[in-house]
C-alpha cells in the first residue's frame, strides 16, 4: 500500500501536466508530426502550445525541427528515445498507483 | 488510463480524418472485381487471364492508391490540419502482415474447396462479415458511419439470400473451369461490389465533409 502511495510522488511532473501529457502521448504513437497536428489535436492555441513544447524540449523529451514543405514553414516534431521511455515509465508509475 | 489510451489510438484515426482510407480501400475491392469480371467474361486464354496482366494491374492499382493518397494528403489534408508521418511498424509491417496473411488463407481455403469441388459461395458471405466486423474500427470514430456498417451487414445477408440463379448470372458459365462454381464465383464478385462500392461512397462523404468544415490556416508565427 505505501509503496503504492510512493509511486505518485514518482511520477514525472513534466510529463503529468495535462496539456504537455496530450502532446507527449500524440507523439508516441507516431514517428514525427508537426505543430498544426498538435494544434488541431489538443484545440491548444500557439502561444500555449509552444511554451509546452518548449518545456519538453528543455527536458530532452522531444525533438524540435523547423523545416520548410515547398515555401510554407513547418515545426516537425519528434519523441526523443528518453521522452519515450519517461512516457512508457510514467504509464507504469499510474497504472501501479491508480 | 482510459484517457491516455484513447490519445494514443487518435494518431492512427487521423489516416482516415478526410476518408481517404476508405476511398483506398473502397477503390482496390472495385479494382479487384473489374479485374474478376474481365477474368470470368473473357477466354481463358485472353490477356485478362494472364499472370503478368494480373502483376502489371496490380502494380498500376496500388500505384494509384499510393501516390492518390499521397497527393491529397500533401495538397488537402496536411495544409489544414496537420502532418503526421507514421511508425514503420504502423505503416508497413503490420498491414502487410495482415494482407498477407489473409491472402494466403483465403487462396488456400479457396483452392482446398475447388480441388473437392465443393460449393463455397457460404464463404463469400463469411468475408462479407468479415469485411463488416473490420468496419467497426472505423464506424466506430464517427457516429453516421454506424449506418454504413449496416448497409454492409445488409448487403452481406442479401448475398447470402439471393437465388444461385441470379449470384450464377453474374459470372459467366466459363467458371468451373477455372475450378470455382459460377455461383461462388458470383458471390465473391458481389461482395468485392458491395463492399467497394460502400466504402466509395462513405469515404467520398468524410472528404466532402472534412473539405467543408476545414480551411486552410495561416501558418506563420510557430
Amino acid at each position: 500500500m505505501k509503496s503504492q502511495i510512493r509511486s505518485i510522488a514518482e511520477i514525472d511532473r513534466v510529463i503529468h501536466e495535462p496539456g504537455r501529457l496530450m502532446i507527449i502521448a500524440l507523439l508516441f504513437a507516431v514517428d514525427r508530426a508537426d505543430f498544426l497536428y498538435l494544434q488541431h489535436e489538443t484545440d491548444m492555441n500557439k502561444g500555449t502550445l509552444s511554451s509546452h513544447i518548449s518545456r519538453l524540449e528543455e527536458a530532452r523529451y522531444v525533438e524540435v525541427v523547423k523545416t520548410y514543405r515547398g515555401k510554407v514553414p513547418q515545426t516537425v516534431l519528434r519523441l526523443t528515445a528518453a521522452g519515450r521511455k519517461a512516457f512508457e515509465q510514467y504509464r507504469r508509475n499510474l497504472r501501479q498507483a491508480l | 488510463m482510459s484517457y491516455v489510451g484513447s490519445l494514443l489510438e487518435r494518431p492512427k484515426a487521423y489516416y482516415n480524418i478526410d476518408g481517404v482510407g476508405e476511398l483506398g480501400i473502397g477503390f482496390m475491392c472495385l479494382s479487384w472485381s473489374l479485374l474478376g469480371w474481365l477474368q470470368l467474361h473473357t477466354p481463358k486464354t485472353s490477356v485478362w487471364n494472364q499472370m503478368y496482366t494480373f502483376l502489371i494491374y496490380v502494380a498500376v492499382m496500388t500505384s494509384i492508391i499510393h501516390y492518390g493518397s499521397k497527393a491529397i494528403k500533401n495538397r488537402i489534408t496536411y495544409p489544414r490540419t496537420g502532418f503526421v508521418d507514421y511508425r514503420p511498424r504502423d505503416k508497413y509491417w503490420i498491414p502487410m502482415a495482415v494482407g498477407f496473411s489473409v491472402s494466403a488463407v483465403m487462396a488456400a481455403g479457396i483452392a482446398w474447396a475447388a480441388r473437392r469441388h465443393w460449393e463455397i459461395s457460404t464463404p463469400a458471405s463469411l468475408l462479407g462479415l468479415l469485411f463488416a466486423a473490420g468496419y467497426i474500427r472505423i464506424a466506430r470514430t464517427v457516429a453516421w458511419k454506424w449506418l454504413m456498417f449496416v448497409i454492409l451487414l445488409v448487403g452481406t445477408v442479401i448475398v447470402a439470400i439471393l437465388p444461385g440463379e441470379m449470384l450464377e448470372s453474374f459470372a459467366n458459365d466459363t467458371s468451373p473451369a477455372r475450378g470455382i462454381s459460377p455461383r461462388a464465383a458470383g458471390a465473391f464478385w458481389m461482395t468485392f461490389v458491395i463492399y467497394g462500392a460502400v466504402l466509395l461512397v462513405s469515404g467520398g462523404i468524410s472528404f466532402w465533409l472534412y473539405v467543408h468544415h476545414t480551411q486552410a490556416p495561416a501558418r506563420e508565427g510557430e
